[in-house]
């Protein structure tokens, strides 16, 4: 990161994220999800909500190695290594997240031992690990031959790190370039359908829900794919500013997400639409709720004013303006959550037995009620904090920007 | 005549029905339960009696009776519907469990195995009946002051009852606290652990109008079959596919 000074404000944030966030880790591991304020009627709140915020913040990191490395587009290469590395520490985020959802995470080796193969949250975790490990690989072959250098240089800060790194190699060849150059490919190539259904099969894991209205529609794998483009976008094209990479890049980008952006509305408009024409009593609630129900001024304020219609004023009046154009894709990112939530949460929050709210009072077995309580908030304060950490000190002492463009500077 | 007037107990009958199907291979027995609905007076007791049998934790519950009511004043009715876990024959929580923790056995009855559950919660979700719930670790003593001694207090109150655990599936489980089935989804078994002894589950048994009938679906001389065979037989939610084992009488 070129301006030191961000980069001091952005770790200062991530640290006292992880300090305040450890109130949360710390009740989870002691209390479990006795900390929580799920119940057995909204048994996913909002850990899955932040974990579909993380899928879909890889997808446009994604897309970028897709497009520079399977289909050789030049303008992205300066940040294809930055986006690489932008995919593993987001996906290792996710697990992280998601790992906390979990009642008995030392059971998480049943995996292995016992895996139903019918269940797309055992693929979810087969596609998960299978991106870590060919992102993981891609990011060394992309970085090897400044590890190398790095390793090499007289009185470069973190010699000896970069010499582990680097697995003891002193020198790079030219051989060791076409050979790592090919290594690169060949993994983006394998990441491409590897990625599809890794995003595929988690639209899936709500999707093929009976009884589900909001999930289980036609236009659900769709809006999950857009959605997942659009933040993942946002985020990529903003990174792309805030690095200085490129300000034409910035603005090709912007013109993308401003694309995406109008398609997630008209696709959500149709969900509006398909849904209540259709008149089906629990489809209609699950949108009531979202629309008019206690927490309505997530949908109105946080999702469709802050964190759409202004970053599409923005996109659209100053479309060769990186600096708005990267501003509309902060406000996009931050009110993500607003959208993820309101996917995981409404279908929940309507009863799926008539009557059934009147059977048997205990809070756990309410549904509108649900709100995420403090472990809650904090818990994903300390994951989105460590997520953050990594990033920095990923981009701080390791070649990604230096790899695809010009020399980095240690402070 | 001498059908509609009933010359034995129902419950004797079903007992004498339950003892004859244990004398069958298991993989031949297929559990069923039949709830005539014209008879429920929603007193709730099947509610308690497996709360009590299955000492089941604050916020978790397997067998929950929906009131309904029906029309308009004057002419209006009530209707109750028990719903237990309906041990669906083509079930949609056991596909999802991404560990194989959860299983229609071979006599038909959904289980979960505590000892394996991740407790992803997956199978809530996807039950379209919201017939599982999770355990919270919740307790009935929390909030009770605590003392010294070991006559009065919370902790004193809990090892007497709430700490020791149910014999659910017929298994020995650590005592509350020291795990599962806290993390666990946990549902209806149609008290298996009590079946396998010779005793009809514990909401059939304290049913006082005898409106859940349960028996071995294929012994064709069983209370429960011959129900099966009424008009007014119906099951929840029938379009989706799941073919309930548990059946309704309107």
């Amino acid at each position: 990161m070129n301006d030191y000074r961000i980069y001091k404000t952005l770790m200062t944030l991530a640290i006292a994220g992880l300090i305040i966030g450890s109130y949360g880790v710390i009740s989870v591991l002691i209390w479990g999800k006795h900390a929580t304020a799920l119940g057995s009627y909204v048994p996913w709140g909002l850990w899955v909500a932040v974990y579909l915020l993380f899928l879909g913040l890889t997808a446009g990191a994604f897309l970028i190695t897709i497009l520079t490395y399977v289909f050789r587009v030049k303008i992205f290469k300066p940040v294809g290594p930055l986006a690489a590395f932008t995919v593993l520490v987001v996906i290792i985020s996710e697990v992280i997240m998601i790992s906390f959802d979990l009642g008995h995470f030392s059971r998480i080796y049943r995996f292995l031992i016992s895996p139903g193969f019918y269940s797309m949250i055992f693929w979810m975790v087969v596609f998960t690990n299978a991106m870590i490990i060919i992102y993981l690989l891609e990011c060394y072959f992309l970085l090897r031959e400044r590890l190398i250098g790095w390793s090499q240089e007289e009185g470069r800060p973190g010699r000896t790190f970069y010499g582990w790194l680097s697995f003891g190699k002193t020198s790079y060849t030219r051989t060791d370039r076409e050979n790592d150059d090919r290594w690169v490919r060949w993994l983006s190539i394998i990441s491409l359908p590897v990625g599809l259904i890794f995003y595929g099969v988690n639209g899936a894991i709500f999707a093929i829900l009976l009884n589900r209205p909001i999930w289980n529609g036609a236009l659900t794998p769709l809006l999950f794919i857009i959605t997942a483009l659009l933040s993942g976008g946002a985020l990529i094209t903003f990174l792309i500013y805030i690095f200085k990479i490129d300000d034409t890049m910035v603005h090709y980008l912007g013109r993308v997400v401003r694309f995406l952006m109008v398609t997630f509305l008209f696709l959500e408009a149709l969900q509006f639409f398909v849904g209540y024409s259709t008149g089906v009593i629990i489809e209609r609630a699950s949108l009531e709720i979202i629309a008019f129900g206690p927490y309505w001024w997530v949908f109105w304020i946080v999702h469709l004013l802050i964190g759409s219609f202004i970053p599409l004023a923005l996109l659209m009046a100053f479309p060769d303006d990186a600096r708005s154009v990267a501003w509309a894709c902060a406000l996009i990112i931050l009110c993500f959550i607003a959208v993820r939530l309101n996917f995981v949460i409404p279908d929940q929050a309507v009863y799926k037995l008539e009557g059934l709210e009147n059977t048997f009072y205990h809070w756990r077995l309410r549904t509108i009620e649900y709100f995420p309580n403090l472990t809650e908030w904090l818990t994903s304060l300390w994951v989105f904090s460590l997520g953050l950490l990594g990033f920095l000190l990923g981009t701080r002492w390791l070649p990604l920007v230096a790899a695809g463009k010009g020399e980095e500077e240690h402070v | 005549m001498g059908r509609d007037l009933p010359t034995e107990d129902p419950l004797v009958r079903m007992q004498r029905d339950l003892r004859r199907a244990l004398q069958k291979k298991p993989e031949e027995i297929k559990w069923g339960m039949v709830i005539d609905i014209a008879k429920c007076i929603g007193c709730h007791a099947c509610t308690i009696s497996c709360v009590a049998e299955n000492k089941l934790p604050p916020g978790v519950v397997y067998r929950v009776v929906v009131e309904e009511e029906i029309g308009s004043f004057p002419n209006v009715r009530r209707r109750f519907i028990p719903r237990p876990c309906l041990h669906c024959q083509n079930p949609p929580c056991t596909k999802v469990c991404p560990v194989s923790a959860t299983w229609k056995n071979n006599q038909g009855v959904v289980v979960v195995d505590y000892s394996l559950c991740i407790g992803c919660r997956y199978c809530l979700v996807a039950c379209p009946y919201s017939a599982r719930t999770s355990d919270f670790a919740e307790w009935y003593t929390a909030g009770t002051p605590d003392l010294a001694g070991k006559l009065v207090g919370r902790k004193v109150a809990a090892n007497g009852y709430e700490v020791r655990p149910a014999a659910e599936y017929g298994q020995q489980w650590p005592d509350r606290g020291k795990g599962s089935p806290i993390g666990n989804a946990r549902k209806c078994h149609f008290c298996m652990h009590r079946v396998k002894v010779g005793m009809l589950p514990a909401c059939v048994t304290t049913c006082i109008g005898r409106a859940t009938i349960f028996g071995d679906r294929t012994d064709q001389d069983s209370l429960v079959a011959e129900m099966l065979g009424s008009p007014r037989i119906f099951r929840l939610k029938e379009d989706l596919g799941t073919q309930p084992a548990v059946y309704y009488l309107k």
